[in-house]
């Protein structure tokens, strides 16, 4: 409970029906995207202006009060975790689009404003937001910087980092401050790369500039199977080696297929160890130039069956098993655990037979569904809940996953953050000298560290192990979201 | 933690650390006039500041060692590479150690298949596409001077070809860095993306050795187009011209560089590089990179937006030689202008805005141009809003130093009114330290508390990049 005078204070700030203190209100709140990790906030607090920001942020940092952002909950890392002392600024409520400037090819927006959202309204202009979470139905704008999100097209056109122009935010200690400008370059330290990806330990985002990209005249995507993984991982290493960014380059392996192929039908050969689904988009001209050059790359590298789409209705069916994926995997086990590392391109062939036989030894199946092109691995370590010890081989594997991703040189975590999940990765990943200037980082920007305590980066003193995402018969959180 | 600490490094301390050097790396550490003299200033204004020794280490460790003798020595160090920054970004404004890492040249990994490569500090752009060749590979960002990858990393360079490739922003992956305690930092790494931990990478690129010495850096490489094509058209007014830009970017045509240059900018690259064929009107130079079939189809697309501008027939350069010839002439457009008038020196601007505000810009300072009485030729990649000036005065004449000084700052306060940037792409340095608040507000607080954070003693190459 908070205590009452500073209630009364928050009262002044906002009208009682912004303020959520009773349980039933509360709830929904106890977690984001990851379940697995609960707490009850003290209090919600639902503003709508900059200015009721700043008086908020102004009376928690007086109080000592700690505060957790939060925008639509999606997020997969336990990043919107309340804080047992503190209480959780919504930014629901900041839901308008502010300014579309076609010129510029700019989209200003409050931080409530949903991913897909901005994409439907620069539509009229022939433009789309690029970076797209699979979530972008829900997510919003201001988690997405705050999480530095992915998705399929960030493969050729970036991540929110390489997307966003401008933010706007507040500090704890109650000041407005921007960093990046609407021109391409601004002077200075790039603090707009540091708080891409903060998650929430920095500032609180009031506004967003991003960038828009024009929609592509055209676009195909090619189907390709395989007998085994590592001719799959070495087409992937041929089309990127060759130069070509495809706008998607998708895999998925033989237990992923045989997951959703019964599921959504997508079109999938059922007998192949692997298929790579591979979009090129531009000019009608260059999509038909580059789909030849994949094609022949695909052939060279041993694919036994190329499918192209004809047409629209046949590419997003294409799609539509790779999007199924996840709840596919809710089909066929009665809990799965997502795993997100990061690994070099061409330590693919070999980190997915590492990965075939640590699930061999840890005696569970591990469906292989990734965003290739990049290296970003979703593996989904299949299990059940109720078989005694399933839960912690599980989660042996998955740290087995993240320390053979790190051991290749990649990362821990992709593009679904650290928040609670991986702090104990974080330890694995970084050395202390790189974790003191994280630390020092923080200071600069919140010295009372009362923004979103406890997540995305360990104390050197605490690297202990932690829990990860669990998905319990299927009960995803937003199980209406298609899922990467 | 004040700038007073470092204005005044102890003599004692110095002179014992120089010695030390001295002993430790033998001819490697140098204190003769000529060579401080010559690490003592880079190009543009002549301001220079001497540093006590220059030292040319070998490795990241040496570094290190060197950092951490500075450390606890207090004593400033500065990172230098070639020498091609233009905001005073390596004098030695209090003394100290100058840490030349051009011996630090090696190529250090290439990897085709992930298309990126690691090289160390010192490796020169020129130099790591000439050992690309044969790979297929190219590294695109070129800033026209044949600067270290090192510098351009520390300077968040950009070039004639950001406008499709992005800047050193885009293309850093990740670096070594030596600290400001002289321990040596990994960030980033290989991997393409990563959410783990603050994003430190793009932190030390542009912080111009403010924060730590880069060392090593993992860059991304690029498929060597199939085709590559320029072009030169010439407009018969300059707001034709930057109209013909705005129109191009707002189709998004992926052109791989649009370069404008004013009349008296053309007529001094006509003259200074014996260009044949071109009249000294506004032009833009334009470069095309693809597949065949997509070359063809970005420069119909291009040549029917510049039709309706009123832009001249293209001027092909298909051969490599005549494309090299053209660009050539582009880079050299800072000399040419000087050529302008001899013994005339030159503030080069550098205004970036947004796209939808550069007619405006451009129009307005051109006005600004004539008003002054000045010689003031503009070049810029105005596919990213960011255009300069050559500001040329006689460095004799205080009258005329006063006037270029005032329309120079003209043109940084009209890019920051619109909504853009006093330094699309030269940094701060320390000329354009007092801008930097007028930008940023209460965002410099931020960063002098960022810089406090991890260079508490203010030795990282004090006095440039944040006001302490």
């Amino acid at each position: 409970m908070l205590n009452p005078a500073l209630l009364a204070a928050l009262g002044n700030i906002l009208p009682a029906t912004s303020i959520l203190t009773a349980s039933e209100d509360t709830r929904p709140y106890e977690c984001d995207g990851l379940t697995l990790f609960r707490e009850e906030p003290n209090a919600v607090l639902l503003p709508e202006s900059e200015a009721q920001v700043v008086a908020i942020l102004k009376l928690c940092h007086a109080a000592r009060l700690p505060v957790v952002a939060r925008g639509a909950g999606t997020g997969l890392s336990g990043g919107a975790l309340p804080d047992r002392n503190g209480v959780i600024l919504s930014l629901a409520k900041f839901m308008r689009i502010l300014a579309i400037d076609p010129l510029s090819r700019t989209a200003t927006v409050q931080p409530g404003v949903r991913n897909l959202a901005i994409s439907e309204a620069a539509a009229a202009y022939g433009l789309f937001y690029a970076p797209d979470p699979s979530s972008q139905i829900a997510c919003t704008i201001g988690g997405n910087v705050a999480e530095n999100s992915g998705g399929v097209h960030c493969l050729k056109y970036g991540l929110t980092v390489h997307n966003v122009r401008r933010v706007r935010a507040v500090l704890i200690t109650g000041e407005v401050v921007e960093f990046g400008s609407e021109a391409l370059d601004s002077p200075g330290y790039d603090l707009l790369a540091l708080v891409c990806g903060s998650e929430g330990l920095l500032a609180v985002i009031t506004e967003v500039t991003v960038k828009l990209t024009p929609k592509p005249q055209a676009a195909r995507c090619v189907l390709a199977a395989f007998d085994d993984v590592t001719s799959a991982g070495a087409a992937v290493a041929a089309i990127i080696g060759a130069g070509i960014i495809p706008a998607g380059l998708e895999m998925m392996d033989r237990l992923t297929i045989s997951a959703v192929e019964p599921f959504v039908h997508a079109g999938y050969p059922q007998d192949a160890a692997a298929i790579l689904l591979c979009e090129a988009d531009g000019t009608p001209e260059e999509v038909a130039e580059e789909v030849a050059v994949v094609n022949r790359l695909m052939a060279q590298s041993g694919a036994t069956l190329i499918e192209v789409s004809r047409d629209e209705k046949q590419r997003e069916r294409f799609w539509s098993g790779r999007k199924a994926a996840f709840p596919a995997a809710g089909r066929i086990s009665p809990d799965y655990y997502c795993m997100d590392g990061t690994i070099p391109r061409r330590a693919l062939a070999a980190v997915l037979q590492r990965i075939a036989e640590l699930s061999e030894q840890f005696g569970l199946p591990c469906m292989n569904v990734f965003h290739a092109g990049d290296g970003n691995l979703h593996p989904l370590i299949l299990y059940d809940a109720n078989r005694p010890g399933d839960a912690a081989k599980t989660q042996a594997f998955g740290a087995k996953i993240l320390e053979l991703c790190i051991d290749v040189g990649g990362t821990i975590t992709g593009e679904h953050g650290v928040g609670v999940e991986k702090i104990g990765d974080m330890c694995v990943q970084f050395a202390p000298v790189e974790l003191e200037r994280f630390h020092g980082v923080k200071r600069a920007f919140d010295a009372e560290g009362l923004l979103n305590p406890g997540k995305a980066v360990p104390t050197l003193h605490r690297c202990a192990e932690m829990g990860r995402m669990h998905v319990h018969r299927g009960a995803l959180p937003h199980p209406e979201l298609p899922r990467f | 933690m004040t700038t007073d600490l470092i204005a005044r490094p102890d003599p004692q301390s110095v002179a014992e650390l120089v010695q030390k050097l001295c002993g430790d790396y033998g001819e490697r550490a140098v204190t003769s006039q000529s060579v401080r003299e010559h690490h003592s200033h880079g190009e543009g204004l002549a301001d220079s500041a001497l540093p006590d020794v220059v030292v040319f280490p070998h490795s990241n460790d040496e570094v290190a060692a060197i950092v951490r003798l500075c450390h606890l020595a207090r004593v400033p160090v500065i990172a230098f590479g070639v020498g091609t920054s233009l905001e005073g970004h390596v004098a030695a404004l209090y003394g100290g150690v100058c840490m030349d890492l051009s011996q630090m040249n090696r190529v250090l990994d290439i990897n085709p298949q992930d298309l990126d490569c690691r090289v160390q500090a010192g490796v020169t752009r020129e130099q790591l596409n000439a050992e690309l060749k044969g790979t297929g590979l190219f590294f695109p960002i070129d800033p026209g001077a044949n600067a270290t990858i090192g510098g351009m990393a520390a300077t968040r360079a950009s070039g004639t070809n950001a406008v499709r490739y992005g800047t050193m922003r885009e293309n850093v992956l990740g670096l070594t860095v030596v600290a400001a305690d002289g321990r040596i930092v990994k960030t980033g790494g290989r991997a393409r993306k990563s959410s783990a931990g603050y994003d430190l990478t793009r932190l030390f690129v542009g912080a111009e050795g403010t924060l730590g010495v880069i060392t090593e850096i993992q860059l991304r490489l690029y498929g060597v187009p199939e085709a590559i094509a320029a072009a030169v058209c010439q407009f018969p007014d300059l707001a034709s011209a930057v109209n013909t830009v705005i129109a191009a970017m707002q189709t998004g045509i992926p052109v791989a560089r649009i370069e404008l240059l004013d009349d008296v900018q053309m007529d001094a690259c006509i003259r200074y590089s014996k260009l044949e064929g071109f009249a000294a009107k506004p032009t833009l130079f334009f470069e095309f990179h693809g597949s065949p079939a997509g070359v063809r189809e970005q420069s119909e697309a291009m040549q029917a937006i510049s039709d309706e501008f009123g832009g001249s027939a293209y001027q092909w350069a298909t051969q490599a030689e005549d494309r090299t010839r053209l660009w050539k002439a582009r880079h050299a457009a800072y000399y040419a202008a000087l050529a302008l008038k001899p013994g005339a020196m030159g503030f080069a601007t550098d205004a970036c805005v947004p796209i939808s505000r550069l007619a405006d810009c451009i129009l307005e300072t051109k006005i600004d141009i004539e008003k002054s009485g000045l010689v003031a030729p503009i070049v810029g990649h105005v596919g990213d809003g960011n255009f300069h000036l050559v500001v040329l005065f006689d460095p004799n004449d205080a009258d005329q130093r006063e006037r270029a000084e005032g329309l120079a700052k003209a043109v940084s306060l009209r890019a920051i009114a619109m909504g853009g940037t006093c330094t699309g792409e030269h940094g701060i340095g320390w000329h354009k330290l007092d801008v930097l608040s007028q930008e940023h507000g209460e965002a410099v607080d931020l960063m002098r508390a960022v810089k406090r954070a991890l260079d508490p003693f203010n030795i990282m190459n004090p006095g440039k990049t944040v006001p302490l």
